[in-house]
């Protein structure tokens, strides 16, 4: 026969088959819109994302891969908006997390992730070091970023993350926490991890942060509320402070005790042999060698006081800090030399308390450091 | 009995024994519409189904997820699949080198501005005219407290450069941070330059640098370049030039044109200097908050000066170690501000901003270098004492050219007055020596006449005379 196949089947529809089309086609679009539309218009599509490769890394971006790109456009921040308010949430404020990391821990990772501030306002930001240990890490990080950002859920996805190799090499090979405590090993150790945390921080400070949170590579617990606890005290620079969960053989039990002694107050005999120092020698907290009789933070934590108590220090750790994203912009960084005879985050609590912001930590507030 | 068939032998009902069949069960067509009625037909049913849908969507809200549906759901949904939240950047790769627009090395172009419109033309015509590729320039300004139009013309300047013909122009991430600091201090130079104010100028000065410097640097630049806006004349190859050096900070020479009557030319930047024991001594006496600023008579520092050791016809790629830096135009390593060197908005060993960032890379190991026979050219801007100076000498010029003018106007009267005695001498004389010709004939008469011409020519030395 020498009759068109498509006339034949044409001519077989009728109404009830074309109705039954367009229940089809109707149900399909229905099912093509509703579960795009909440994804793309979504949490992270609400944050302005910059069409250009070359936008500030705090935010995403939209890369066309359809070819040719114009030049980018003139775009403009208007820095008077940005605000830094104790309610950071209400005031939908960016955050910044910082961290140096030369090993990846996942207790880290878990509770990086369990932090209740909204993540699409969170951008985290990580530096690594060219060694074999710091490709370990990059990979391990990069595997559980990965997980997150493409198949997490939308609500745990972070608004951007920032992956950056260092160009100098770390000062002690090993990260053995004996070895790296030693105090001749100290200053050149805290050299490097100033140099580190600067990198970081002057490379992806955005025109939107308003905060800036340093949390070390080692911190394995702290409150979920973390970020808007250390805000709601309204403070240029905060401080938690850093204890550490021990097996007690004595006991037989979990106990804990002090682990981060940068964060003090000043003391007279501290000035005094910092005055006889050298203009390179430096002052560090925590050895016997060098008793400064300063008044610790670590020491002044007690159960019966409350928990919002903040106390003015001089120096501080960086274990868990806040620091408003201004104290940063105004230049206030950790030195990789002697600043008054203090180093890196101790120097930068001394260069922030000479532009005229003065630092607090919180002595109840803790957060605990991975023991090994 | 039922017959079992027909007489026709057909059990279908085809009544048709007076036709002559050759087939029993020969194909028929129903009557139906023509084929190409009933397409179209159909086309119209698909088409209100369509259309009623589109409205229902429509109809529901979310044009954009429609668009996204015309569009067989291609960009959207790509687009969103391709939102990119993980950047990774190693910084090994942008460490700056000698030859960097080999290696495609971006630039960090900061220009902090304030109440900077009149400038700008002057600005933009550099920013056309640089050699190094543009599109690996990134371009950052601040600006801040500016109560002209700065903002409006530069961003309008801005959007035309990207949109040039010329691929060559556009250039690549432009940013303008705006930020109010709440400066008191006026922006004119006599203001500007004052002793009193310096101080707590140069600290603001230094937080704005710094504002704009942690927004716009990125992971991907190797070099960051500052540049005011009121340079007027420098190389195209400013930027090659600076960079072939190598250094970690480096600064040109900066001058500026005068007029004639101030000399023509002079150092404009003093802030490049090398430290000397002097200084040295003399900050150890100061307070903690005490900033020393160069070129006032207060602070005597004794330093060699960048500026003061120019040679206009020297080596413009000879090189000086120095310990402070003008902010005129600096080329630094961007590793330099990575590793936390920037411009102290406090007394940092007694200096601020770009003295103090010079101090501090020092302090830091890094290198820092002038170059005191490559010059660039600083705008001339009258101070309120050359304006006064040139007031004097407008005033001067006036009344010199009132003096000349009076001078020709006496000139002009005596020769009004007298000018008519020369011509009277002159026709005296063309009248005596025609009577002389007549005089030839007539000698009885020449003897009166003679006397009479000397009668008169008397009388002319007379008025000579007086």
């Amino acid at each position: 026969m020498a009759r068109p196949l498509g006339s034949v089947r044409l001519k077989k529809a009728n109404s009830s088959t074309l109705l039954l089309g367009a229940v089809l086609c109707i149900f399909i679009i229905i099912f093509l819109v509703s579960p795009s539309s909440p994804a793309s218009a979504g949490r992270l599509s609400n944050i302005v994302s910059a069409q250009h490769h070359l936008s500030p890394p705090t935010s995403p971006y939209k890369s066309s891969r359809s070819g040719v790109q114009g030049p980018p456009p003139v775009t403009r921040y208007d820095l008077n908006k940005v605000t830094v308010t104790a309610d950071p949430i209400k005031n939908q404020e960016h955050i910044l997390i910082l961290t140096p990391m030369a090993r990846f821990y996942q207790e880290y990772w878990d509770n990086l992730l369990r932090l209740s501030y909204p993540h699409e306002l969170i951008t985290l930001g990580f530096i690594l070091p060219k060694t074999k240990e710091g490709n370990q890490a990059t990979a391990a990080l990069q595997q559980q970023i990965q997980k997150i950002q493409n198949h997490g859920a939308e609500k745990d996805r972070f608004k951007s993350i920032i992956i950056l190799r260092q160009d100098f090499d770390p000062a002690v090979v090993s990260q053995d926490e004996s070895e790296r405590h030693k105090l001749g090993n100290q200053k050149a150790r805290r050299e490097v991890m100033a140099k580190a945390r600067n990198s970081l921080l002057f490379t992806t400070l955005g025109p939107s942060t308003s905060w800036v949170l340093w949390l070390d590579a080692d911190i394995v617990e702290s409150p979920p509320t973390l970020i808007q606890d250390l805000a709601s005290h309204d403070k240029p620079v905060i401080v938690a402070n850093c204890y550490q969960k021990y097996y007690d053989p004595e006991t037989k039990k979990m106990a804990e005790r002090p682990y981060d002694f940068n964060s003090w107050q000043d003391s007279e005999t501290a000035l005094k042999l910092a005055e006889q120092m050298g203009p390179d020698d430096i002052l560090l907290e925590g050895y016997a060698e060098l008793a400064t009789y300063r008044t610790l933070m670590a020491y002044m934590s007690n159960p019966g006081s409350p928990k919002d108590l903040a106390v003015p220090l001089d120096g501080v750790g960086s274990t868990a800090l806040l620091v408003k994203a201004d104290v940063h912009r105004d230049g206030a960084m950790f030195p990789a030399f002697s600043f008054y005879h203090l180093i890196e985050s101790e120097g930068f609590a001394k260069m922030a308390k000479r532009l005229g912001w003065q630092p607090y930590g919180l002595p109840n507030y803790k957060v605990y450091h991975y023991n090994e | 009995m039922m017959p079992r068939h027909h007489s026709s032998g057909f059990s279908n009902g085809y009544p048709r024994a007076d036709t002559f069949e050759i087939s029993p069960h020969r194909f028929q067509p129903r009557a139906t519409v023509p084929l190409h009625k009933k397409r179209k037909r159909t086309a119209i049913r698909i088409g209100i189904v369509v259309a009623i849908i589109v409205l229902l969507i429509f109809w529901f809200g979310q044009p954009k997820s429609v668009a996204s549906l015309i569009s067989l759901g291609i960009l959207s949904g790509y687009e969103d699949l391709k939102l990119e939240t993980v950047r990774y950047y190693d910084l090994t790769n942008v460490q700056g080198s000698a030859r960097g627009w080999e290696r495609e090395e971006r630039i960090l172009l900061c220009v902090p501005l304030r109440d900077a419109e009149q400038h700008l033309p002057m600005f933009f015509s550099h920013l056309k005219n640089f050699t190094y590729p543009h599109s690996l320039i990134d371009l950052a300004f601040l600006v801040s407290d500016s109560k002209d139009r700065t903002l409006q013309v530069l961003s309008d300047n801005l959007e035309a450069i990207q949109a040039d013909a010329d691929p060559k122009q556009p250039y690549g991430e432009i940013s303008i941070i705006e930020k109010d600091f709440g400066q008191k201090v006026n922006q004119d130079v006599e203001s500007r330059h004052g002793f009193a104010a310096q101080a707590s100028r140069r600290k603001l000065m230094a937080q704005a640098r710094n504002w704009l410097l942690s927004a716009a640097l990125r992971p991907y630049h190797s070099w960051v370049y500052w540049r005011d806006v009121d340079v007027e004349t420098a190389p195209f190859t400013i930027l090659e030039d600076l960079m072939r050096h190598n250094k970690d900070v480096i600064v040109p020479n900066v001058w500026r044109p005068l007029p004639d009557w101030l000399g023509g030319e002079q150092p404009y930047d003093l802030n490049s200097w090398q430290e000397s024991e002097t200084a040295l001594a003399l900050a150890d006496t100061l307070d903690e908050d005490a900033v020393i600023v160069e070129g006032y008579a207060e602070y005597a520092t004794w330093r060699p000066h960048l500026a003061y050791l120019r040679d206009p016809y020297g080596d413009p790629d000879m090189e000086m170690e120095i310990d402070g830096v003008g902010g005129v135009s600096i080329l630094a390593k961007a590793k330099v501000f990575r590793s936390g060197v920037h411009f102290p908005a406090f007394s940092f060993e007694k200096h601020a901003e770009t003295e103090g960032f010079g101090k501090m890379a020092k302090r830091m190991r890094f290198s820092v270098v002038g170059l005191p026979h490559y010059t660039i050219w600083h705008l001339y801007e009258p101070s309120v004492d050359d304006i006064k100076h040139m007031e004097e000498m407008e005033r001067e010029r006036i009344a010199r050219e009132k003096e000349e003018e009076d001078r020709k106007l006496k000139e002009q009267q005596i020769k009004e007055e007298f000018g008519d005695a020369n011509s009277q001498w002159e026709q005296d004389k063309q009248q005596m020596q025609d009577l002389k010709l007549q005089d030839q004939g007539s000698n009885k008469e020449a003897g009166l006449n003679q006397g009479a011409a000397a009668k008169a020519a008397g009388a002319i030395d007379g008025q000579k005379a007086n």
